[in-house]
């Protein structure tokens, strides 16, 4: 990232026609309304669902004493993975000088805070009695896990937040004037959050700096933040989680969700916006690069990790390993494995593969795979706990997820779209500013 | 070498079988009585004592729900229980067979006969008999009383037992005392069980190693065996006269598994260095925000 900016853009008038191309589709519009009623509705049918589970308590989930971990902890994993996208775009890409990071790191960020701000929520719909959370900064023990999950969870959830916001700012004073078109409300809106910026020099200035910190702290924290939700498992002695490895093969698994997540907003945000010139088809190959080098690397971690204890075959791994190959789990372990990883490594090879919608396609298997993947690594160690299971009711013995628990789970879903849906329908979804500075800087026109 | 395995197995095979016979009870304990009459207090304090002592084994009464043990332990309110005597009960408690143990240690006579009370409190065509009280006889004399003494010198502990007999108190002579450590777990018996000489006194000899608190205080415990003469007689006094142990608690040093106050240092610092420095930037760029917003301002004037 330059440590100055010219502003001479403000003066060249591609900013107009950058800023109407952007600005066109914010705001209010019919297709949003139906969009937003659509997830509303839905999402009240899961609060029902987790007002039930407020009230009975988690006796309405599959969850017993042996499978205590299910669908909502796999959730959580997911959500914390494909929120750390937003590190490895804008502040690692984006800190190396890759210049075609620009126009999507939004888009990165945004995923970035929605997911993180959920994944605290998904955590909340675990807990049996919620209304002892204040229990856990009031006894909780620095010693444990769990206690630096909440503590990183929430500063990574800030930071990224930070890192929406401030490129964001000078775009709020560009559009201030440009979105007639748009609510009252909306406008006043940008004028708050604008923080009564001037496109000064010594704003910049600040800006860039304020930027350059953020970009660099989040690194540390997007690694703690992964690291520490795989020690949740990996500080224990179970067969699936005692693994040295756990903290690199949950960050890597981390950037293979979250770069497809970014694929399938880029997408839409495409089609939807018509900005088909600011989200060209070299940022989907680059993204399809992107994805098969995260891919490659996070195979190379799954090979690791399955295939030393399989080779070994200590006693309990040995049952481990078994249910997931060739037993109970086998179907749902391949899928996710040749649909997730594998098939998706070897399309992405190809140049043809890395247009617009294929990428679609193949980003949304990946990132559903993605989901099913943590539900691997979570439910089935739970499975053969180190004594035997015995003189317990049947319905201990086994984990399925209940329609409530489905429910909640697809609540805590809908609540990120909603988030995401409000920041890319309502505020500038590509960054006008770096666009048009970029534009001026070498009178390019964007490569298609 | 077969011969030896079959000897082996037949050896298990008639001890298997021996301990699922009928327990036996000397006639004499069998007939014993219990000296109070069974109340709604002894019930109580009866249902107390078995919810801490015999329902990990015996369940609850009438649920049917005991553990799985060979062989099995009856239900207290089943007729297999109810049909013992009030004496054979108490033997059975006081004495224990595998699996069932030995409580003479560490309930009292009193307790046990307590516990009696509420197993029969599920028995509705229960009618209870109580012994007839042998004082008066003569021959043992009432408020039978026990003071203990240390003697240093030889490291023993003497006992004397006095009752009142005739109006005046005498020392009690022949009867049979027996002296205890109180443990965690029940009562650890110290010496032989001895009969006081003709001043009433008894001595154990108390041994060296015994690991007492850090100053070396344990608990001795002292009763008198003829419950039917005296009623339940005991007396305790604490003394420093074991070794003085110190056992550090577990949870003394600082350690992961600790409560947070005793956190590893290293762990204290590392999070707290890691949150302030992470929170310290992120609290600069708020106000770096703040700088912006009055740079704006004065652009503005």
């Amino acid at each position: 990232m330059a440590s100055e900016v010219n502003t001479d853009f403000l003066h060249n008038k591609k900013l107009d026609s950058i800023a109407a191309d952007i600005l066109r589709p914010v705001g209010i519009t019919q297709g949003f309304v139906v969009w937003m009623g659509f997830l509303g509705v839905s999402l009240l049918g899961c609060i029902y669902a987790y007002y039930i589970q407020f009230d009975k308590g988690l006796i309405v989930t599959g969850l017993r004493d042996y499978i205590s971990w299910g669908m909502y902890i796999a959730n959580f994993v997911f959500f914390v993975a494909t929120s750390l996208v937003g590190m490895l775009i804008s502040s690692i890409l984006g800190l190396i000088g890759f210049k075609w990071v620009k126009p999507i790191a939004r888009i990165a960020e945004i995923i970035a805070v929605a997911f993180a701000a959920i994944a605290g929520l998904v955590i909340v719909s675990d807990m049996g009695r919620p209304e002892r959370l204040p229990y856990v900064f009031m006894y909780g023990r620095i010693q444990s896990p769990i206690i630096w999950d909440v503590t990183v969870v929430t500063t990574y959830m800030v930071i990224s937040a930070l890192l929406y916001f401030l490129p964001l700012i000078p775009d709020l004073a560009i559009s201030k004037g440009r979105i007639g078109h748009t609510p009252k409300w909306l406008q006043s809106t940008y004028e708050i959050l604008s923080v009564n910026w001037q496109h000064t020099p010594q704003q910049y200035k600040i800006l860039l700096k304020a930027m350059r910190i953020l970009l660099i702290l989040i690194i540390p924290t997007a690694f703690a933040i992964h690291t520490v939700t795989s020690w949740l498992f990996a500080v224990t002695l179970r067969p699936g989680w005692d693994s040295t490895i756990f903290g690199p093969y949950f960050l890597t698994g981390a950037f293979v969700a979250g770069s497809a997540a970014v694929v399938i907003v880029m997408y839409f945000v495409r089609t939807n916006y018509k900005l088909e010139k600011y989200l060209t088809h070299h940022h989907f190959d680059m993204m399809g690069k992107l994805l098969v080098l995260v891919s490659i690397i996070y195979l190379y971690f799954n090979i690791n990790e399955y295939l030393l204890p399989a080779f070994k075959m200590k006693t309990a791994e040995a049952v481990h390993i078994h249910d997931l190959f060739v037993g109970e789990y086998a179907f749902m372990f391949w899928c996710v494995q040749l649909l997730g990883l594998i098939i998706p490594i070897i399309l992405l090879l190809f140049k043809v593969f890395r247009k617009p919608f294929s990428m679609l396609v193949i980003s949304i298997f990946v990132l559903v795979a993605a989901w099913f993947k943590r539900y691997l690594i979570v439910v089935p160690t739970q499975d053969h706990p180190f004594l035997p299971k015995q003189f317990v009711p049947d319905a201990w013995m086994v984990y399925h997820p209940t329609v409530i628990e489905t429910a909640i789970t697809v609540g805590t879903l809908l609540l990120v779209i909603i988030i995401i849906t409000i920041l890319v329908k309502l505020f500038p979804v590509i960054p006008i500013w770096e666009m048009a500075e970029e534009q001026t800087g070498n009178d390019e026109s964007p490569q298609d | 070498m077969i011969k030896r395995y079959l000897s082996l197995l037949i050896i298990v095979l008639i001890s298997l079988h021996l301990s699922a016979q009928e327990w036996v009870v000397p006639a004499e304990n069998g007939a014993r009585l219990s000296p109070f009459a069974f109340s709604d207090s002894t019930r109580k304090a009866g249902a107390e004592l078995y919810n801490t002592n015999c329902k990990s084994c015996h369940g609850d009464p009438g649920k049917n729900n005991v553990i799985k043990l060979v062989p099995p332990p009856p239900d207290p309110a089943s007729a297999k229980m109810q049909s013992n005597p009030d004496g054979a009960l108490h033997f059975k408690i006081a004495e224990g067979k595998t699996p069932m143990p030995s409580f003479k240690n560490i309930l009292s006579s009193v307790n046990i006969w307590q516990i009696i009370s509420y197993i029969r409190s599920f028995n509705d065509k229960y009618v209870q008999k109580t012994q007839t009280k042998p004082g008066g006889s003569g021959a043992a004399g009432e408020n039978a009383k026990i003071k203990i003494a240390w003697l240093k010198e030889t490291h023993q502990v003497q006992t004397f037992i006095s009752a009142t007999k005739e109006k005046v108190i005498q020392p009690v002579a022949g009867t049979e005392v027996k002296l205890f450590v109180k443990r965690y777990f029940g009562n650890l018996p110290i010496d032989e069980a001895r009969n006081t000489d003709a001043e009433g006194k008894a001595l154990f000899s108390f041994p060296k190693d015994l690991p007492g608190d850090s100053a070396g205080f344990v608990q001795l415990i002292v009763k008198l065996s003829d419950e039917a003469a005296f009623g339940e007689v005991k007396a305790d006094t604490t003394l420093a006269i074991a070794l003085p142990t110190y056992r550090p608690p577990l949870n003394e040093k600082r350690a992961m598994w600790n409560v947070v106050q005793k956190a590893p240092i290293w762990l204290l610092l590392a999070y707290t260095f890691s949150v302030l420095a992470a929170w310290g930037f992120i609290i600069y760029v708020f106000l770096q925000i703040r700088v912006i917003y009055r740079a704006g301002i004065r652009k503005d004037q």
